[in-house]
């Protein structure tokens, strides 16, 4: 971590007084996009010089600090790459419990957060009416005395935190104990509360046990959307992902539920139950298999509207396989009934204990979790004036709370309230107080995730702004307490969390690894308190022809997603939209109500409306429409305002049985209007027209050894992939291929001293293992520099003439991807396979398209300039600064993965510049920032085969095998993804490309491309008797 | 006669615009070649180097280890400077004085401020350059750095141009021309050494 | 063979060896008319005022768009290739009609070029100059546009010599200078004759320059028309091969609808047929507001409006081979392309097409349509438009719809692209309306060529007439020197 000794020059900028260091590459990397443009050797620039220069660190070199992902209450273990004391990439740790090196979407955006440019550089207090800048010691002194008159009342004061596991909730309560305040709130709305709530009960304490997906012969879940939303989803995806890569003898899985979730998609079969049904179908089974429960499976069927037949073969199913794993994660008003039905259901079918695992909880899912249930008093509270004070830390229930609940309106009648947000929000805004907070990645925290295991949470650089640690502000406030003092000795949260976790000592020996053995002690405060779980009417008794779901986002979640860029521009896995709220309507209640996509159509409930275009998905009930959660925030910040709508405004406040907010609870009718608009999605079309992008084979055929070969045209024969050296190189950089003797060369003769013609970088893509969760997308961004392109400020000209309000600009969110300009060097293709007719019966695959770094690829002989040319070790290298944007490289094409700068996203003079500061921090130096006018691909990473080169060299040896690995393949949470050298049988990736099920994409074009796809497995049910060599029903 | 001079003037014409291109072309036009900015200190590389023998390593920290080279930090100026303070003793043919240069150094320090030197040797963003692969080959500095123990103003000795650069990653480099470019005589050693050749694959350097 | 009275009847077959002034009695006369048609007009100083203005605002948005960004023109990934290259393309094309009347023609001794072909070179010349531009305008970082052409350099690097992009450098590079030195060779007695009329003693002077001296004399004539003869030889197989090397840039590349063998014979007859779409175009108005009718007359018109029927022919039959290359190959990817094209997202584009080039010129089969300018004149415009719509269905539908289904995408050009459109057109007609008023739009001596020989029995003293000639030979072949 840097300490202060080494606490080098910092700047104040005039303007956004951000504390800054100016460093060679640093520095360089802001300005890179001037440079990648041209010659600019001529402006002068500054070295600036550390003042004392820091102890094992050296400039150009990354650094790595282990701590611990706030995204989310998971807590994954991170590795932060710091370079020159700046953070540039996050990636898991893989000596972490829990995540094991692989790390989601959402906390690898963190980064974003830290860098958010709308974050606040100083304290803020309103004054006459709004919130403006003022001093750290004003703010104290301020808060202080409002503490100080609060005390009187102190029963009465609010404190609503983020739900986190680890010393902090403890920390909070012993303070606000100190000044007589009740324990604090730990809000969040992401939490499955029922779930939980079910599993404390049922399982002894235990809120979150783990699944062991591989044990399992079949997998139902009841809208548990495990791969995405639902619990512990980085671990889930591993878990499955290697229950999945089993092949032939993967467990089946069946997803049930009124939409179909990316968990839903990866599911192999579907039974679109109505919402609200799965509490009779959960009993039914129960029922039929004896086990306690109620019903039949006719009536089941019956209200889920669904056939009888499908519910008698999941009966029969259940009971035939040898383990299974049922998951609950409902959202309706009686989501803790079905949670509880269905542990019921696991225990009968014996799965306790085997794909169930209590006795190995997620230690970090637990604690006393507060839902709208438990907000709903404190609002009558602040409502009647009661309350004198209230602070919010993290959480944002003016958003994430229904707008019926009217949260806003009661809060805002609070005479002071203190928010110790670092970026503004919806409550933030209200609140007459603002005492940034310290990053995550510039604060100490712990976590745990597994029991007898500490996460710990280090400060990885120098905080960017000058905010304050919350704890340090609280503990600075009570100390300053004569009476208080005495409780209080240590003077810096760093200091009581060291007394903690067993001294100094241990700490710093822990630090490196980030995790040290121990417990958090648990938070000593009671659940909070809570009105009895609010009676909501089933769906049923209501009016309006559809059933409204609301889930919550992929990628925004609850919408604390929605102030970062990439999480913006990430499309959803499953609609693919992004910087957008769409309604989700089935094609054929679309067609009946004459609705075609982008239609904006009104949904009414009772509780309010929403407007927004809508999108056709296959995978909603025909008397269902969905939509998500996490946009229409209106003080979030740039990137989130004005894009799309706030679903919760759908909603009322009424809780599910265990005080969570029930989802899905109303009935919607649907109106359309006379607007239209695009739809922001990177989709062209979802089918595959017979192109075998993203090929499949049944788990029978496979073994069977059955393959249907794909057949691009009559007579197509499919070619063996051939690595390293024997793989045709175009050799245009000696312009040769007809000479025999060059065939097998590039640049150099394949015996070369430098071993470069040796390799070939190649990549294998495992589509069993795949989920499409998209974390490789943000995984590339972060790693190459890739602008986001969404920002209303970063459309194209409309007309001639601009006026400085930016008229004449296109400013819808998105702009740009409504001209597929999105720049996403890697995408994720969702194809869909069936279901042309509506029915549910349909497929999903999803194939990641990635620059295929041909080994005799079209884009290089056409490109007049080399700036696209092939590399002896395999590589497509694209090489900016010589492309003078001719763009014929990408017209021939066939994958389509070659990215055009259009609008200079890189530079900074530019209305377009997608790095406002200080995003721009995250830059990674090691990679240019590509200016206007230039094409841009996957590099194959090659900015980490040099450095490992570099290191190899330095080292005096050569690379090792699986030395080093590309972003995308790091980040994969399903492994899907392989990066290694083809020539050199020693890398696991060399053994993986000779599997079965290998593909090349599009091979009848004989591009011989270097990324090399394994075909998924799909699993199609079989009648329990028919006999199988392997696995199944025996 | 008159009228073949008038439209003589026409190929001729062309011939000279073509001869200006290619000589521009030739002539690397956007190299910033012998530039010598005055800088906020006037560090004497001479007496450092020369005089009192230091090596480039002890304040250019990182340049066998990283791509970075590394700029000294005030506290490693300092390190010496706060006993070799301004006032210079008389020395055999100078006499006493005090150095404006090493009050300056102090003051920086002092304010805690970093030296604002002026950048002179950059080479675009879209270039990488690891010094250390350079150094660890026993490239010398001064081969692209010119004579710096020498420089009493330290400017850019070489046009950094891409030819610049290849001409020795193709045609390799010789240890004992690097040791005279450093103004040293190539020991026996460096003029055994083989001639050191380097990649010169576009995609080494330009990513 | 020209006869002294060959009689015109009313609907004569008109050979294109055998077409005849009878309008034009002597030389002065021929000096008189085509001289005349120099004065400048206000009609003329609207038009190329109008035509400046155009180029002026086309020239406004290529600097908004270089500063800008491309983003600004209608591009839509994968569609990478739009207006611009469709844009260059056209012109190229209408390039071909020049080399195409004046050269080929001429070795075929087809008599009826004559009076045409002038006006056809002008139009070649002004044609490159403009498609010359258009890669560049395309081009993301125009300020690099320089690395394509080979020269050696302090980075020790070449252009890719592989690249269609290339070869496009070469092609057009010879073109522009071939048909230009053409263009001006084939003017030098003209020039002569201005030079002889003209009082103004500056331009006298320049005149004179440009005649390089022209003496009339007999040992000049028979370098003249060697040279011209080694000329038009010379610029024949380049009305082939720079359309052929035009159509590589699609041809070469990996996609379908564009990589076809069928490319380049299929380019270069669309060229031709384009750029004798223009040819009509332009000289309908001319002999109207030149008062030419008696120059180039119904005859002429004739028989180029057969040449242009023919082409029209080889090329609808190049769009309906392309159908059944696609059916043939039986590669999906192909055949999903082409019926995209005329029956799914692009149907309109394909049918203004089909409509233009196919259909439409088939009127040409009637001699009465061929006999009328008007009919003419309203079907060149089809035929221009149509021949742009065959290069917007060539580059946009084959780039939207390719081998990845994922990336199928659209195309709607910009503000800026329709202005570069309409400032190229302002180019051209501003080169083009400058060229009519300087230098004669009709051969002034090839058209005394034709003018039938009794005229020549008239008492003309040989050092009296400076512009007229006397032919080498007895023998009268039309459009023939040596």
């Amino acid at each position: 971590m840097p300490n202060d000794a080494t606490e080098p020059m910092s700047r104040t900028d005039g303007t956004t007084a951000v504390r800054r260091r100016e460093f060679l590459k640093v520095l360089g990397a802001s300005t890179a996009a001037a440079t990648a443009v041209g010659c600019t050797n001529e402006h002068v620039e500054q070295l600036i010089p550390y003042l004392t220069s820091p102890d094992n660190t050296v400039p150009g070199v990354s650094t790595y600090f282990a701590t611990t992902c706030r995204e989310c209450a998971t807590a994954c273990g991170v590795i932060a790459e710091v370079r020159d004391g700046r953070a540039i990439k996050l990636e898991g740790n893989p000596d972490h419990p829990l995540n094991h090196g692989a790390l989601c979407a959402r906390g690898q955006s963190a980064l974003q957060g830290l860098y958010n440019p709308d974050r606040f550089r100083t304290p803020m207090l309103r004054q006459n009416g709004s919130l403006t800048p003022t001093t750290w010691e004003t703010a104290i002194t301020t808060l202080t005395q409002r503490i100080a008159g609060a005390r009187a009342q102190g029963q009465n004061v609010v404190f609503i935190n983020q739900a986190e596991s680890g010393s902090f909730p403890s920390f909070i309560d012993s303070w606000l104990g100190a000044f007589g305040f009740p324990a604090h709130i730990a809000y969040d709305a992401e939490v499955d509360l029922a779930a939980r709530e079910a599993n404390r009960q049922q399982y002894g304490g235990v809120q979150a046990p783990t699944y062991d997906f591989a044990a399992a012969k079949l997998i139902v879940s009841f809208g548990a959307d495990f791969l995405e939303t639902w619990g512990a989803s980085v671990p889930q995806q591993l878990a499955f992902g290697d229950a999945r890569a089993a092949l032939a003898d993967a467990p089946r899985f069946i997803y049930i539920g009124p939409r179909r979730s990316l968990t839903g998609l990866n599911a192999d079969d579907w039974i679109p139950a109505r919402a609200g049904s799965e509490l009779g179908i959960v009993n039914a089974l129960l029922a039929a298999s004896g086990a306690g429960g109620s019903g039949t499976l006719a009536a089941a069927a019956q209200a889920a509207g669904v056939e009888p037949a499908v519910l008698e073969r999941l009966s029969t199913d259940l009971r035939a396989a040898t383990s299974s794993l049922v998951l609950a994660g409902t959202t309706g008003p009686d989501a803790f009934q079905v949670a509880a039905a269905v542990n019921t259901l696991n225990r009968s079918l014996g799965n306790e204990g085997k794909t169930v695992k209590p006795a190995e909880p997620i230690a970090s899912l637990a604690g006393p979790v507060a839902g709208v249930a438990h907000l709903a008093p404190v609002i009558a509270r602040m409502n009647s004036g009661a309350v004198p004070l209230a602070f919010v830390r993290g959480a944002n229930p003016a958003h994430t709370t229904p707008k019926q609940m009217q949260f806003a309106t009661a809060f805002a009648k609070v005479p002071f309230k203190v928010s110790f947000s670092s970026v503004p929000d919806e409550t933030t805004l209200l609140c007459d107080l603002v005492l940034p907070d310290h990053h995550s990645l510039e604060s100490w925290g712990d976590a745990q995730p597994v029991p007898g295991t500490v996460g710990l949470q280090q400060p990885v650089m120098e905080p960017v702004f000058t905010t304050r640690a919350t704890a340090d502000v609280l503990l600075g406030i009570a100390r300053a307490d004569a009476t208080l003092a005495s409780r209080f000795p240590v003077a810096t949260y760093r200091e009581w969390l060291t007394a903690r976790l067993g001294g100094p000592a241990a700490l710093t020996a822990a630090l490196p690894s980030g995790m040290i053995a121990g417990a958090v002690e648990a938070r000593t405060a009671t659940a909070p308190e809570s009105d009895a779980p609010g009676e909501t009417a089933p769906l049923a008794s209501q009016t309006g022809d559809f059933d409204l779901v609301v889930y919550l986002s992929p990628t925004l979640g609850d919408g604390r997603g929605a102030n970062k860029p990439w999480l913006q521009e990430l499309p959803d896995p499953v609609t693919k939209i992004c910087w957008q709220s769409v309604v989700e309507i089935h094609p054929l209640t679309a067609g009946r109500l004459r609705i075609k996509p982008g239609d904006h159509v009104t949904v009414t409930t009772s509780a309010g409306t929403v407007t927004a275009p809508a999108y056709l998905y296959l995978g909603v009930r025909q008397d269902t429409v969905a939509i998500a959660t996490g946009q229409g925030h209106t003080g979030y910040g740039r990137y989130a305002e004005r894009v799309g709508v706030n679903a919760l405004d759908l909603l009322t406040g009424s809780p599910n049985g265990s005080g969570g907010l029930a989802l899905t609870q109303l009935k919607a009718s649907l109106t359309k209007t006379t607007d239209r608009s695009m739809l922001v999605s990177t989709e062209g079309s979802a089918r595959q027209h017979g192109r075998g992008v993203a090929q499949a084979v049944t788990a029978a055929d496979l073994l069977a050894g059955r393959s249907e070969e794909h057949e691009a045209f009559p007579g197509d024969k499919p070619h063996e992939f051939l690595p390293g050296l024997k793989s045709p190189v175009a050799s245009d950089a000696i312009g040769d291929l007809g000479k025999n003797e060059h065939k097998e060369q590039g640049m150099y003769k394949p015996d070369h001293w430098s071993g470069m013609a040796k390799r070939r970088w190649a990549m294998t893509i495992d589509l069993a293992r795949c989920t499409g969760c998209s974390a490789c997308v943000t995984a590339c961004y972060a790693e190459n520099n890739i602008p986001t392109v969404g920002a209303r400020w970063q459309g194209r000209s409309l007309r001639p003439f601009h006026t400085s309000d930016g008229s004449g600009w296109d400013t819808r969110p998105g702009a740009n991807i409504l001209k597929g300009r999105e720049m996403a060097w890697l995408r994720i293709e969702r194809y869909f396979e069936g279901g042309e007719d509506g029915s549910s019966e349909f497929e999903a695959r999803f194939a990641p398209m990635l620059c295929q770094h041909c080994g005799n690829a079209p884009c290089e002989s056409v490109c007049p300039v080399f700036a696209t040319y092939h590399a002896p070790d395999g590589l497509n290298i694209q090489v900016y600064n010589r492309c003078v944007g001719t763009r014929y490289c990408s017209n021939a094409c066939p994958y389509k993965v070659r990215y055009f700068n259009w609008h200079g996203f890189g530079v900074p003079a530019r209305r377009q510049y997608a790095f406002p500061e200080p995003l721009n921090w995250q830059l990674n130096p090691d990679v240019t920032v590509r200016g206007l006018g230039v094409m841009e691909k996957c590099t194959f990473c090659v900015q980490r085969i040099r450095e490992a080169e570099n290191r190899a060299t330095l080292e005096k040896r050569e690379v090792a095998p699986d030395e080093f690995t590309v972003a995308c393949a790091q980040a994969c949470p399903s492994r899907a993804i392989l990066f290694g050298d083809a020539a050199d049988e020693r890398w696991t990736m060399a053994k993986t490309v000779q599997d079965a099920r290998r593909y090349h994409v599009f091979e009848e074009l004989n591009t011989y491309t270097a990324v090399v796809y394994l075909k998924k497995v799909t699993h199609p049910r079989e009648e329990p008797n028919a006999a199988r060599p392997a696995g199944g029903a025996e | 006669m008159r009228l073949s001079r008038n439209w003589a003037i026409v190929p001729g014409f062309f011939a000279i615009a073509i001869a200006a291109a290619i000589l521009s072309a030739y002539s690397g036009a956007s190299s910033s070649q012998g530039v010598a900015p005055e800088q906020p200190i006037n560090f004497p590389h001479p007496v450092h180097v020369q005089t009192l023998g230091m090596n480039c390593l002890y304040c250019h920290y990182s340049a066998n280890k990283s791509p970075d080279p590394g700029m000294p930090a005030v506290g490693t100026c300092m390190g010496c400077h706060t006993i070799i303070g301004p006032q210079r003793p008389a020395r055999d043919s100078q006499p006493a004085r005090t150095s404006e240069e090493i009050k300056k150094l102090q003051d920086y320090s002092a304010k805690k401020q970093p030296i604002p030197w002026i950048r002179i040797h950059k080479l675009p963003e879209y270039v990488h350059f690891p010094h250390m692969r350079h150094v660890n080959a026993g490239v010398t500095c001064q081969t692209c750095h010119g004579k710096i123990q020498e420089m009493a103003r330290v400017g850019q000795f070489a046009s950094l141009n891409m030819g610049w650069c290849l001409n020795c990653h193709v045609n390799g480099y010789n240890a004992a021309d690097g040791m005279r470019a450093a103004g040293y005589e190539p020991t026996p050693a460096d003029t055994a050494a083989p001639i050191k050749k380097a990649r010169y694959d576009c995609g080494v350097c330009h990513y | 063979m020209a006869t002294a009275a060959a009689p015109v009847t009313p609907r004569p077959n008109v050979a294109s060896a055998n077409v005849q002034i009878p309008g034009i009695k002597d030389y002065s006369e021929v000096d008189r008319d085509i001289a005349a048609t120099l004065q400048p007009t206000l009609g003329w100083f609207g038009a190329l005022g109008f035509a400046i203005l155009c180029f002026l605002w086309g020239a406004g948005t290529w600097i908004y768009q270089i500063y800008w960004g491309l983003g600004n023109a209608g591009y839509n990934p994968p569609v990478m290739w739009g207006v611009y290259i469709i844009t260059f393309v056209f012109w190229i094309g209408i390039g071909h009609a020049g080399p195409l009347i004046s050269a080929i023609l001429y070795l075929f001794r087809a008599g009826f070029r004559t009076t045409i072909y002038r006006c056809a070179e002008g139009m070649t010349v002004f044609a490159v100059m403009t498609a010359a531009l258009f890669p560049i305008i395309h081009i993301g970082r125009p300020w690099k546009f320089f690395w394509l052409i080979p020269y050696p350099n302090w980075r020790l690097l070449f252009p890719n010599f592989k690249s269609p992009l290339i070869w496009d450098v070469f092609a057009i590079t010879t073109y522009l200078t071939v048909s230009s030195t053409f263009l001006y060779i084939g003017l030098v007695p003209d020039i002569a004759v201005l030079r002889d009329r003209e009082k103004n003693p500056l331009r006298k002077r320049i005149l004179s320059v440009l005649s390089l001296g022209w003496r009339n004399s007999e040992p000049e004539w028979r370098h003249f028309a060697r040279m011209y003869l080694f000329l038009a030889a010379f610029s024949t197989p380049l009305v082939l091969s720079v359309h052929s090397v035009v159509s590589f840039d699609f041809a070469m590349a990996l996609t379908p609808g564009w990589h076809a063998t069928i490319f380049p014979p299929y380019f270069v007859a669309g060229a031709i047929f384009s750029g004798l779409g223009m040819v009509f175009t332009i000289i309908v108005p001319i002999r109207k507001f030149f008062k030419l009718q008696h120059i180039v007359t119904i005859n002429h018109l004739d028989a180029a409006a057969k040449l242009c029927l023919t082409t029209s022919l080889i090329v609808g039959c190049a769009y309906l081979i392309e159908f059944w290359v696609a059916w043939y190959s039986a590669v999906p990817a192909e055949q999903e392309y082409f019926w995209n094209r005329v029956f799914g997202q692009w149907w309109w584009a394909a049918w203004i097409m089909l409509t233009c080039n196919m259909i439409l010129p088939l009127s040409l089969f009637s001699q009465k349509l061929r006999r009328n300018p008007s009919w003419l004149f309203i079907l060149s415009i089809f035929i221009n438009l149509g021949m742009w719509f065959e290069r917007f269905v060539i580059i946009v539908p084959s780039l939207s719809h390719e081998f990845e289904p994922w990336q199928w995408s659209s195309y709607t050009p910009s503000w800026v692209d329709l202005s570069i459109l309409l400032g190229s057109f302002g180019w051209f007609f501003m080169w083009f309306l400058l060229f009519i008023k300087q230098l004669p739009v009709v051969a002034i001596a090839e058209v005394k060529e034709i003018i039938p020989p009794r005229l020549r029995s008239h008492k003309v003293p040989e050092e009296v007439d400076v512009s007229g000639h006397h032919l080498p030979y007895g023998t009268d072949t039309p459009g023939e020197f040596a």
